[in-house]
């Protein structure tokens, strides 16, 4: 392979790596930093993914096979027509907004109930997405699937080119994501949702409406995830029902946090890049060695390794994460932090 | 005194499946006062506390806090009233630091909103350094302070209970409840406890209701004593009085708790506790 097709190949990686990099920040919400049992990433994944590129897509027209300008199903909305492409930036924040409303719900009816509830309904939840989409033939093609999902910025540089470009885009993403949770996490906010994690009744008898976090946390990392299934929907740019089966779209992810470092941010998209770039070069092995299902045993040995070895992933949590006060009296010393 | 109860509970009821815990209790407790609450195990005290906590509703009766019904509320709602209480299984938060632990507690946070730790940090920022500044004093009270970056899952049985009385310190509480403050802390530690129950009863104006089995503990500190069996409240009064009480010996001696309470009668004298209310 020359220079080139290496460059392009580790490009092609970096942008996966950096999309599940966001799934993997949007789950520590969830489960590293609140305990919120979520096993239906591939509801948000989908419905993020389906709002954005439903806003930003023409309507299908057989004569055409070019990419497409943004144009949105709304195009004729004339003082939209900035000459940017402020449909991807709206579609994003669509995607968000849509997952948070569907987790307001979800997270309103099964939050004040335990754990497992909430574990059983996101399973659920992930399931009816699919087959809404799967079934609503009008709305998103079925299981043909929508195509021809607009470049954000596709007219600045040439097609063969254009991964340079939305790297930067994805990592431009994942880096305002990745801060934003870091000044949350790190605030009074932040070790509520630990101390809900730890727990609930200590902080119920502590004065904190246990309740509204976890809520708030829910549909912050929904939000998260929505983000992360529109970058995927502009990258990608076909999505069919069948593209969020839950092994790639929930699965995988949890393995990520788990092998990064729960309830650590940075850990959290380290993961993401590791374990993603395991199944990336476990792609080309010979014979069965590239085999998915050996592919997907492989990242279930690496994740008891991980336990066994650094139970709380490469990167584990640091002991004290709300430092906003700190002071030389109560600065920790965090080894390996 | 004439003045009104701090804490009433009136008739309250509380069933649980086919059992009643909890049957037909009143008592009052009022302000300024430590009060204890004891009985032989399964007397219904701890559910009593769970009641007026607001971890779990009752049955049925009433439960008013400076006059204020609060049966029904969530625990997050009575802390906001300024009640607190204590587990008698100590419940830290483990995968977080002793100091942290503390931190949690003052309310309201500015920091606890999400806008406000996003575009403000800056004012978060101070008032953390003032709820820090207030967790390592009382670690220092509580003689953690050499604990503070520890994970407090890691303390022993003893230090999880002054971490839990500690939690009591962060906030202003006009009452609170301590279950078992005593059990598993050793005697040094017993000594520094009862004086800062008995400190903060001074200083700070704040009522105690106090479950402890270590009679001696609770001779030594409570006036008045609430003596419950089998959920019903079957005395209360002065503790040489409770202690007299026929009533009261039968249900200890009936109930497993009677060997404490017989040595409670032997040996009142304790050095432990030289720092008993006047």
């Amino acid at each position: 392979m020359d220079l080139a097709g290496i460059a392009d190949y580790l490009v092609a990686f970096a942008i996966m790596g950096g999309i599940y990099g966001v799934f993997t920040l949007g789950l520590n919400v969830h489960w590293g930093f609140t305990g919120l049992f979520n096993i239906g990433i591939a509801g948000f994944f989908a419905l993020g993914a389906y709002t954005s590129a439903l806003l930003t897509t023409s309507p299908p027209d057989p004569a055409l096979f070019e990419d497409f300008k943004f144009g949105g199903n709304w195009a004729s909305i004339g003082f939209l027509d900035w000459g940017l492409d402020v449909w991807f930036v709206l579609g994003l924040a669509s995607a968000a907004l849509c997952c948070g409303v569907i987790a307001l719900v979800i997270g309103y009816i099964t939050l004040r109930l335990r754990d497992d509830y909430l574990a059983i309904s996101t399973l659920g939840i992930a399931e009816t997405v699919r087959f809404f989409f799967l079934n609503e033939k009008w709305l998103a093609n079925g299981s043909k699937g929508l195509y021809r999902i607009p470049k954000f910025l596709g007219d600045w540089i040439a097609p063969e080119n254009y991964g340079y470009l939305y790297v930067v885009v994805v990592f431009a993403v994942l880096a305002i994501i990745y801060l934003a949770l870091q000044r949350a996490v790190n605030s009074p906010w932040g070790r509520v949702l630990r101390a809900i994690r730890e727990d609930e009744v200590t902080a119920q008898a502590s004065g904190k409406d246990v309740f509204r976090f976890k809520l708030q946390a829910f549909i912050l990392g929904a939000m998260i995830m929505g983000i992360g299934g529109a970058l995927y929907a502009h990258h990608v740019r076909f999505l069919s029902p069948l593209t969020f089966d839950p092994m790639l779209a929930t699965f995988i992810i949890w393995a990520m946090l788990m092998v990064g470092g729960s309830a650590n941010n940075k850990g959290a998209v380290l993961g993401a890049l590791v374990v993603w770039g395991i199944w990336v070069a476990t792609q080309s092995l010979p014979g069965i060695l590239s085999d998915p299902s050996f592919r997907l045993f492989m990242v279930g040995v690496l994740i008891v390794a991980v336990i066994l070895l650094r139970p709380g992933g490469i990167l584990g949590e640091e002991r004290r994460v709300t430092r906003l006060a700190d002071s030389d009296a109560a600065r920790p010393n965090n080894p390996g932090g | 005194m004439d003045t009104s109860p701090i804490l009433a509970v009136r008739e309250v009821v509380k069933d649980f499946g086919g059992v009643r815990a909890v049957d037909h209790c009143s008592f009052d407790v009022m302000p300024g006062s430590i009060t204890g609450l004891i009985g032989p195990n399964g007397a219904g005290k701890t559910t009593m506390f769970n009641l007026v906590s607001g971890a779990i509703s009752p049955t049925s009766g009433r439960i008013l806090f400076q006059d204020r019904r609060i049966d029904g509320m969530g625990m997050h709602q009575t802390f906001g009233l300024g009640l607190m209480r204590t587990f008698q299984i100590p419940r830290e938060m483990k995968r977080m630091t002793v100091l942290e632990n503390l931190m949690l507690v003052p309310a309201p946070q500015l920091g606890e909103r999400l806008w406000a730790s996003w575009f403000m940090p800056w004012m978060v920022s101070r008032q953390e350094r003032r709820v820090e500044a207030k967790a390592l004093e009382v670690l220092e009270l509580v003689s953690l302070s050499h604990l503070a970056n520890e994970y407090a899952g890691n303390l022993s049985g003893g230090q999880k209970k002054l971490l839990e009385l500690g939690r009591t310190l962060m906030a202003d509480p006009k009452l609170v409840l301590l279950d078992e403050p005593g059990a598993g802390v050793n005697r040094t530690l017993l000594r520094d406890l009862s004086a800062n129950i008995l400190r903060a009863s001074a200083e700070r104006d704040i009522t105690f209701v106090i479950i402890e089995h270590d009679m001696r503990f609770v001779m030594a500190m409570c006036d008045p004593v609430i003596v419950m069996a089998n959920g019903a409240v079957i005395a209360q009064g002065p503790p040489d009085q409770v202690q007299q009480n026929p009533e009261v010996l039968e249900a200890y001696l009936r109930g497993p708790g009677s060997s404490t309470w017989q040595r409670a009668g032997t040996d009142a004298e304790d050095p432990a506790l030289d720092g008993r209310r006047t």
